[in-house]
């Protein structure tokens, strides 16, 4: 495995772990809207 | 190679399948080969990535040698080349479908302006600016991950800050 296929592995966890907090955050606020309670696991 | 491993590579390119001929045409260009017409490979592609059609021995070595050969790395396997291919489009498919700042804004908004809303106006505006600064963060990845794969797709959809 070579220095850029690090980089790139490195690059795409840190774009998972981003995109999964924007999910999270998103869920909470549609759950604001939904019911008024957000979820208990979305609520950072 | 699967019909599931072309549309991954591609897709982990950020091309649409008209990109994707124009590719294989400078690929087989540069072979001296001769190829379909654009159009052609337009039709084919999907046919290929669908897998209704299996791609003639020229045209997987014309992927293989655009796609592996682009790794630069001679010991660099195919099959972690293709689950780091798969796993790059995953990622950049979610990361398009994000909604953009200004759609967070407005959820967030529309949360505040809710009377029985379970948290405070000060912890929704504090989640939905965290949320536009992972947007912002996600963005930076996909720019800096599109300058290392050598493509110019790299940014989100509607999340583009």
């Amino acid at each position: 495995m070579t220095a850029r296929d690090d980089q790139i592995r490195q690059l795409v966890s840190e774009l998972e772990a981003h995109v999964a907090e924007v999910e999270a955050r998103v869920a909470a606020l549609k759950a604001l809207l939904a019911d008024g309670e957000p979820p208990a696991e979305n609520n950072p | 190679m699967s019909s599931e491993t072309l549309r991954a590579w591609r897709e982990s390119r950020g091309w649409d399948v008209p990109r994707m001929a124009r590719e294989l045409r400078k690929a087989a260009r540069d072979a001296d080969q001769d190829v379909a017409a654009h159009h052609g490979l337009v039709k084919m592609i999907p046919q290929w990535e669908q897998g209704h059609r299996a791609p003639r021995e020229r045209y997987r070595l014309l992927y293989l040698k655009i796609f592996h050969d682009a790794a630069g790395d001679p010991s660099h396997g195919l099959a972690a080349g293709t689950g780091l291919a798969v796993r790059i489009a995953e990622a950049r498919a979610r990361a398009a479908r994000l909604p953009g700042p200004g759609q967070i804004s407005a959820l967030a908004a529309a949360a505040l302006a809710r009377p029985r809303a379970a948290m405070t106006p000060a912890q929704i505006r504090a989640l939905a600016a965290d949320a536009i600064s992972h947007l912002h963060a996600a963005a930076a990845n996909l720019a800096e991950l599109s300058a290392l794969l050598g493509d110019g797709d790299g940014e989100p959809g509607e999340g583009t800050p």
